[in-house]
């Protein structure tokens, strides 16, 4: 067999098998560790069963609970619109955390409660907020 | 200084940009030199105003002109002199004007490097500039112009402030590092599509373009590393590559650039792969502009990505007449990208580096793949599914094995055919090592990829090191020179080649660094003072939670006594809880967050995060992680820029 051709194949088949390894990791079902839904509406993530799901969305202000004899037990409303789901964290949070931060989280839709093993917020880039003046100082409201 | 002035240099740069391109059609038509002349510095003043403009902004950060939007959204009065600065890259608008600044100095100097040189190329060149140009142009002044008033229907007394994740040293460093990278792809793409216009596709653009591409090619392995960097000492997850689509989008232009400069050594001593390199810097400049839509458009949920807005379309559009652009005038130019050098072996090094080049393309496609996976599933399913790390590792992982692999095979082959004999006098010693660390660690307990890249990574370093130990005993043997002299005199006759090994070394590092992540260990503890964790061996116990207020935040400070399973002081950490702007009175501006300390050495990070305080029973609650062989990946990547600046010094012309 000509070089040329000896290169030609060796390169298809590279080409081919990475292929086939990268669609069968996106697809097969045994390779679900490797996948999340990323959905959209309540009726998605029932449907993920015991898939893990990521979720984007806005924290809804004022529903954020930190146990005050745990403080990394926290439970939040996660908000999309009008429709909303609870989601109960027990890790370390990020900086940006807060009320009506943009966050993802990721875990799975357990009883109605979505347990997130993962949470991240958006990153600094993202950081904008409203132009009010500042007058005084008042540490007794620092809530973090 | 008014900023309306900066409004104004922005539209007489678009005009500059604009009437460019007509000077250069004009002068195609009637040859008359004085047009093409013109171009040049018309080229030239857009540069000049577009660096004008970014004068004026960062005047105006600097001087807290609260009048200007943007002023008012990444800065304060109280924000530090430097930041205030690089706050000009913090949002969408600055950063697009900084791009262009970036893109200015770039095309500015390929300018005046060739007033008079490659003059079948230019002028097509300052068309290809003057394009990118006004695309970024249309954007700054109509999309997002960085000029424009508070819209706010009170005084603005006093601005957000920049973030204070943003308030980082390396911050600083990092986005423009990853920009020079980035935006400098513009100039070898320019000199491709040039090259495919005027029909010299020769090898004469490969040699105006390799240095700059390498240049390139540098500022952007370093903006990447800075940004794991930075994510490994700031954000407190521990970790440093998270395959965000937008960390996935600076890596993708990495992979297929990796593979032209690669690629282009081919054309240089081969006159082959004259189209593959086409395709590549095409791709590879696509990828840029496709990675700033992925950062900008809000397509993907990535924790990196701007806000979404009206700048997605105008970028994809923009992708999508680059890529219908440049492959119609490829097809075009075809015939006469044809070489008659053709691959005279699998054994040779010309396959070492096809092979090369396949490998990293193809993980560039997995990579973008498991990017758009959510966007293909949505199109198909109507459900987004993401793949996660899991994915990329199971993908990338292999591929990345075989990069290593030929990273070690490539040196030892030889131009158009590697004989029997040089393959028995190259192949034994690195493949035997390869084995015996196989061996050793198998033994030990080890398996998997831990096996894989530590014996590779064997291999690899053995082959490089033979070939310096090679080239020195011949420069010995011949002119008598000591080792240290021959070793320098080698390097200096050759910095091209010995650069690369140098580079190679500190991507074997690298990998030796990213193994280590198979064995991190975390936990986490709410401890009260006098309270001990263990992990790893290690004995975690508070000494003591102390308060600090400072200028600009408030700080509970934790002292934590580390001792290893012999009861040794290892080091004392003192991870910090801070909050910013807590002197706002709207407590949902002020800003928590965890400054870390790590304990770093050669073998092991030990990473402390103080993620929350409970104030009246004085617990701090602590996550620890223990990150093994970490600091490798630093210092893999300084040898990589180190190798790299070595093959861009330039050769003295009596050498």
């Amino acid at each position: 067999m000509e070089q040329r051709n000896k290169i030609f194949l060796a390169v298809s088949g590279i080409v081919f098998v990475a292929l086939f390894w990268i669609f069968r990791i996106s697809t097969e079902a045994d390779a679900q560790d490797a996948l999340m839904i990323s959905f959209l509406s309540l009726e998605n993530i029932e449907d993920a069963g015991d898939r893990r799901v990521r979720l984007g969305g806005i924290v809804d202000p004022g529903s954020i609970v930190i146990q005050k004899e745990n403080l990394l037990d926290c439970n939040f409303t996660l908000a999309q619109g009008s429709f909303k789901v609870p989601v109960h964290y027990t890790q370390v949070r990020p900086d940006l955390f807060k009320d009506e931060a943009e966050v993802i989280v990721t875990g799975q839709y357990v009883n109605g409660v979505f347990e997130a093993d993962e949470l991240q917020t958006k990153c600094a880039s993202r950081y904008e907020g409203d132009l009010r003046n500042e007058s005084s100082y008042q540490l007794d409201d620092l809530d973090i | 200084m008014t900023p309306v002035a900066g409004g104004y240099a922005l539209n007489l740069a678009l005009g500059f940009s604009l009437f460019s391109i007509i000077s250069v059609f004009w002068f195609h038509y009637n040859k008359d030199a004085r047009l093409y002349f013109t171009a040049q510095r018309l080229v030239l003043g857009s540069c000049l105003l577009v660096g004008f403009a970014t004068f004026v902004l960062a005047a105006e950060l600097i001087n807290s002109n609260f009048d200007i939007d943007y002023v008012a959204h990444y800065t304060s009065l109280e924000t530090p002199a430097v930041y205030k600065l690089t706050a000009l890259w913090a949002g969408q608008e600055g950063s697009l004007l900084f791009w262009l600044f970036i893109l200015s100095i770039y095309a500015g100097t390929v300018v005046i490097q060739n007033q008079r040189r490659n003059v079948n190329l230019m002028p097509w060149v300052l068309v290809v500039l003057s394009v990118v140009m006004g695309f970024f142009l249309v954007l700054t002044n109509f999309v997002a112009n960085p000029f424009a008033p508070t819209d706010a229907d009170f005084q603005v007394m006093n601005g957000n402030g920049l973030n204070p994740l943003l308030q980082n040293a390396t911050m600083a460093i990092h986005p423009p590092t990853l920009y020079l990278g980035y935006i400098g792809f513009t100039v070898p793409f320019a000199f491709a599509i040039a090259a495919l216009i005027s029909g010299d596709t020769g090898s004469l653009w490969i040699r105006s373009v390799r240095r700059w591409t390498l240049v390139t090619w540098m500022f952007l392995s370093i903006g990447i590393i800075l940004g794991g960097w930075w994510a490994y000492q700031e954000l407190g997850w521990g970790g440093y590559w998270a395959w965000d689509p937008v960390e996935n989008a600076s890596f993708m232009p990495w992979l297929t650039g990796t593979a032209f400069i690669h690629s282009i050594l081919i054309q240089e001593k081969r006159d082959m792969l004259k189209t593959w390199n086409m395709v590549l810097i095409i791709l590879t400049f696509s990828l840029v502009i496709f990675g700033t839509f992925l950062t900008r458009s809000g397509v993907m949920s990535s924790v990196h990505s701007f806000t979404a807005s009206s700048l997605g379309p105008l970028f994809l559009g923009f992708v999508f007449f680059l890529l219908a652009s440049s492959f119609a005038l490829l097809a075009w130019r075809y015939s006469s990208l044809k070489s008659d050098s053709k691959i005279q072996s699998i054994s040779s090094r010309e396959s070492g580096f096809v092979f090369n080049n396949v490998l990293f393309v193809v993980l560039c496609f997995a990579v973008f793949w498991g990017t758009m996976f959510p966007v293909l599933t949505e199109a198909v399913q109507g459900t987004k599914i993401t793949v996660g790390p899991p994915f990329f590792n199971q993908i990338v992982t292999p591929i990345a094995l075989g990069l290593l692999l030929l990273t070690g095979v490539g040196p030892m082959l030889v131009w158009r055919k590697t004989s029997r004999s040089s393959f028995f006098r190259n192949f034994p010693v690195p493949v035997f090592i390869g084995l015996v660390t196989a061996i050793i660690l198998i033994i030990m307990g080890y398996s998997g990829s831990i096996v894989m890249t530590v014996s590779l990574s064997g291999f690899v370093a053995t082959a490089i090191f033979l070939e310096f130990g090679r080239g020195m005993n011949i420069r010995r043997k011949k002119l008598g020179e000591s080792y240290a002299s021959a070793l320098m005199k080698m390097i200096s006759r050759n910095r091209s080649r010995y650069g690369g090994y140098i580079a190679h070394i500190g991507i074997v590092v690298m990998f030796l660094g990213f193994a280590g992540k198979v064995f991190d260990q975390e936990a986490e503890w709410g401890l009260r003072k006098g309270e001990e964790g263990h992990l790893a061996g290690y004995r975690f116990s508070l000494v003591q939670l102390s308060e600090a207020e400072r200028p600009n935040h408030y700080a509970w400070i934790a002292e934590i006594n580390v001792e290893n399973s012999e009861g040794q002081k290892v080091t004392t950490l003192y991870p910090e809880k801070r909050v910013y702007f807590h002197n706002n009175p709207n407590p949902d501006r002020r800003q928590p967050h965890s400054e870390l300390d790590i304990h770093s050495t050669l073998r092991r990070d030990i990473y402390s995060v103080f993620s929350a305080v409970d104030t009246e029973s004085g617990t701090a609650f602590m996550k620890i992680m223990i990150n093994p062989l970490v600091r490798l990946v630093w210092i893999g990547g300084m040898i990589l820029v180190f190798g790299t600046l070595i093959a861009l010094w330039p050769v003295k012309q009596e050498d």
